[in-house]
């Protein structure tokens, strides 16, 4: 099952399954988003009823999970949540959803929540989304990952989007697509005929219950490439840039008649870095050319993901804060005397007014 | 009897004529004061000219402003307990045909340049 919080964890849940559970604290914003199985409305105790967001503030969001707190604990056992970072309602559930977890004991394998988290581009998007991300990021993310209660986290980046000016719905189904494929990994082992290696259901909850990012990616494999050169090229754009490996996983698809034994390049590369992947080669018939689905886990401490994210857009963050700076000018109160102002006024008109003209002014000439 | 304008001129001119250097000076400072919008007044009227060295009295200036009053070259006016200096129509010619006679220099106010 899936679980989407907040307007844009909502909308990508909805499109994954379609038997999802979404989570507002807007009645409005809930029933906004097509599909879904069931909708949880989380109190906010408005006194006009609940028809408005959090606005931004993770602090409303954060209020109102603890009216859904219970049943969201028990809803998201050994299944996925999707949220935002940069909102009011998905960074503000989801952190309290976070520090709980991180809180109770060791969690079974089998127990653990996968976390889709969307962070915002810094380089467009309001300041309010890039400062609640770094709260987010540095605080309950960190927090649970240390506590080692949560599966993957895999930190999804709108970068493509705005820079492609891709619109939501259709950034959200590539999104999807992309996680669709990432999950497919077990099923392709079960339909397609296995030439090397196995990923079973139980390997692949297994790795997606480690408490690490996952930075997963598709491209087309070319054996007489080095390997290194093809991943760096082909990280997934969708994605914040991943960092040294600690595990990974693939899928190798091969055409009809394909050769099984060009994965071992890629084990090559992975047993340089001291990863040991898990593996399977499969023969696709319908593919025309070797097609692979890299999964990496990696490891970051709160200050260098705060750094990763910021990197995107280091420099544009720096020119906000100095453009912000700038802009902040003291305007002093001024104190005038309005008489004293005009009579300053009427007499430098004085000093250099001829007497007659003083008459002719007054009407006395 | 009714004047004729020709008397009347060589009655301005006249009068005019008889002004000195104080009764100038106050018909200048009554008109700068005004155009300022400053209220000048008879005590002002007297520093000045003390402190301009025309005259150490407060007689002569009295004398002076009443003189301008008389031939209807400024107006006095009781205004809050103070007797303020208007220049009249007429004493606004009189005080052109002074400037344009060349006759006097002006001097600086002490009041009107404090203010």
């Amino acid at each position: 099952m899936t679980i989407g919080i907040g307007g844009a964890g909502s909308k990508i849940a909805a499109k994954l399954d379609s038997q999802a559970v979404l989570v507002n604290v807007s009645e409005t914003e809930l029933n906004k988003v097509p599909g879904g199985a069931r909708r949880i409305l989380a109190s906010v105790h408005a006194a006009h009823g609940q028809f408005r967001g959090s606005r931004k503030n993770p602090q409303i969001g954060h209020d109102a999970y603890q009216s859904v707190r219970r049943e969201l604990l028990e809803l998201v056992r050994g299944n996925m949540v999707f949220c935002s970072s940069g909102g009011g309602t998905g960074n503000g559930i989801a952190t309290g959803l976070l520090q709980d977890l991180s809180k109770v004991g060791d969690i079974n394998t089998a127990d653990k929540t996968f976390f889709g988290i969307i962070l915002p581009y810094a380089k467009l998007e309001s300041n309010e989304f890039v400062n609640n991300t770094i709260e987010f990021l540095t605080g309950p993310l960190a927090e649970a990952i240390d506590s080692g209660n949560t599966g993957n986290i895999v930190l999804f980046n709108n970068k493509k989007k705005f820079e492609e000016k891709i619109s939501e719905d259709r950034y959200n189904q590539l999104l999807v697509d992309s996680l669709k494929l990432f999950l497919s990994i077990p099923d392709k082992n079960d339909v397609y005929r296995l030439l090397d290696g196995h990923i079973d259901h139980e390997d692949f909850a297994l790795f997606i219950s480690k408490p690490y990012f996952n930075h997963f990616t598709f491209l087309d494999y070319d054996p007489v490439k080095p390997f290194g050169e093809q991943l760096d090229a082909n990280s997934n754009p969708l994605l914040l840039e991943p960092e040294a490996a600690i595990e990974a996983l693939f899928l190798l698809e091969v055409p009809r008649g394909g050769d099984p034994t060009i994965f071992y390049n890629i084990l090559q590369y992975f047993s340089e870095k001291n990863v040991s992947p898990i593996y399977s080669v499969v023969e696709n018939p319908d593919r025309q050319k070797p097609f692979l689905t890299v999964a990496q886990l990696y490891s970051r401490k709160p200050a260098e993901l705060v750094d990763d994210f910021n990197r995107i857009t280091e420099q544009h963050v720096q020119a906000k804060v100095k453009k912000s700076l700038d802009q902040n000018v003291v305007l002093h109160k001024l104190d005038v005397n309005m008489e004293q102002e005009a009579r300053r006024a009427v007499k430098q008109r004085g000093d250099t007014e001829d007497v007659l003209a003083t008459l002719r002014r007054l009407g006395k000439l | 009897m009714p004047q004729s304008s020709q008397d009347s001129s060589k009655l301005f001119d006249e009068q005019v004529s008889r002004l000195h250097e104080l009764h100038y000076l106050v018909l200048f400072w009554a008109a700068q004061g005004e155009g300022r919008g400053c209220k000048y007044n008879i005590t002002n009227c007297f520093d000045d000219l003390k402190h301009a060295g025309v005259t150490r009295t407060k007689q002569t200036a009295v004398a002076a402003i009443e003189g301008l009053a008389t031939l209807c070259f400024i107006d006095i006016r009781d205004e809050r307990n103070r007797k303020n200096i208007y220049i009249t129509k007429y004493g606004a010619k009189a005080l052109e045909a002074l400037v344009m006679s060349n006759q006097f220099q002006p001097k600086p106010s002490a009041f009107l340049e404090e203010q």
